[in-house]
């Protein structure tokens, strides 16, 4: 009986990963956010080899891969997002790639120039300045 | 034959197949696509000897697949954490 328990996990861990592989494959590379896509599909891959795990008798490595596998997925979507998503990071966009017809994206070197053109035009204007007068009570 | 024997071949089979599929994927252009690959691959290899081992009664496949497992996982964050940069 308990074989064919094994068998039945085994059968399911397979179709599983044959899943995930197929899914992999299947995203182009002109989809939007296919990095994420692809982590997100290797999670069921993740779950898959656990199940494996489980029914070869092996409980320990499934513990252990089933608390690593999140920690695994999370720094490399985390070091894609700060160093080379430009589709959702602001910050990484640099003048060459925004787009002039959107006025609500602009690049962050361009914001600041801005920003400084501003604050100079602010100093200079003599509503803000501020006279002192030299009062001389000997006279 | 019995049942057992034959899925076990079966998961093996699917995890050659998706180790492939990693490796097709892996070949996008940005750097965090290469090292996701790279660590599916480690864990399907890790998985592919626990398996192994399984069949043909090997004990230490165990300990090289444990090995594999945790020593992946820190090569990945540790890789990760270098690429993504310090925290502003």
């Amino acid at each position: 009986m308990i074989e064919y328990v094994q068998s039945a996990l085994l059968i399911i861990s397979a179709f599983l990963i044959i899943i995930s592989a197929v899914g992999v494959l299947s995203l182009s590379k002109g989809t939007k956010n296919v990095v994420y896509a692809r982590i997100h599909i290797f999670g069921v891959f993740d779950i898959a080899c656990i199940i494996a795990m489980i029914a070869i008798g092996q409980y320990l490595l499934a513990g252990i891969y089933f608390i690593l596998a999140p920690f695994t997925a999370h720094a490399i979507a985390n070091a894609y997002w700060k160093k080379e998503d430009r589709e959702n990071n602001l910050d990484l966009v640099t003048d060459e790639e925004v787009v002039d017809d959107n006025p609500f994206i602009q690049s962050k070197e361009k914001m600041q120039a801005l920003e400084s053109e501003n604050s100079e035009k602010l100093k200079a204007d003599e509503r803000f300045s501020v006279t002192m007068l030299e009062i001389d009570e000997g006279e | 034959m019995d049942i057992l024997f034959i899925s076990k071949y079966l998961v093996v089979i699917a995890l050659i197949i998706l180790m492939l599929a990693a490796l097709r994927a892996g070949a996008y252009k940005s750097t965090s696509m290469g090292l996701l690959a790279s660590s599916v691959i480690i864990n399907a290899f890790a998985v592919v000897l626990l398996i192994g081992g399984d069949i043909y009664n090997l004990g230490f496949y165990r300990d090289i697949s444990l090995a594999l497992i945790f020593f992946g996982f820190v090569g990945t964050v540790v890789f990760a954490v270098v690429l993504g940069g310090d925290d502003k």
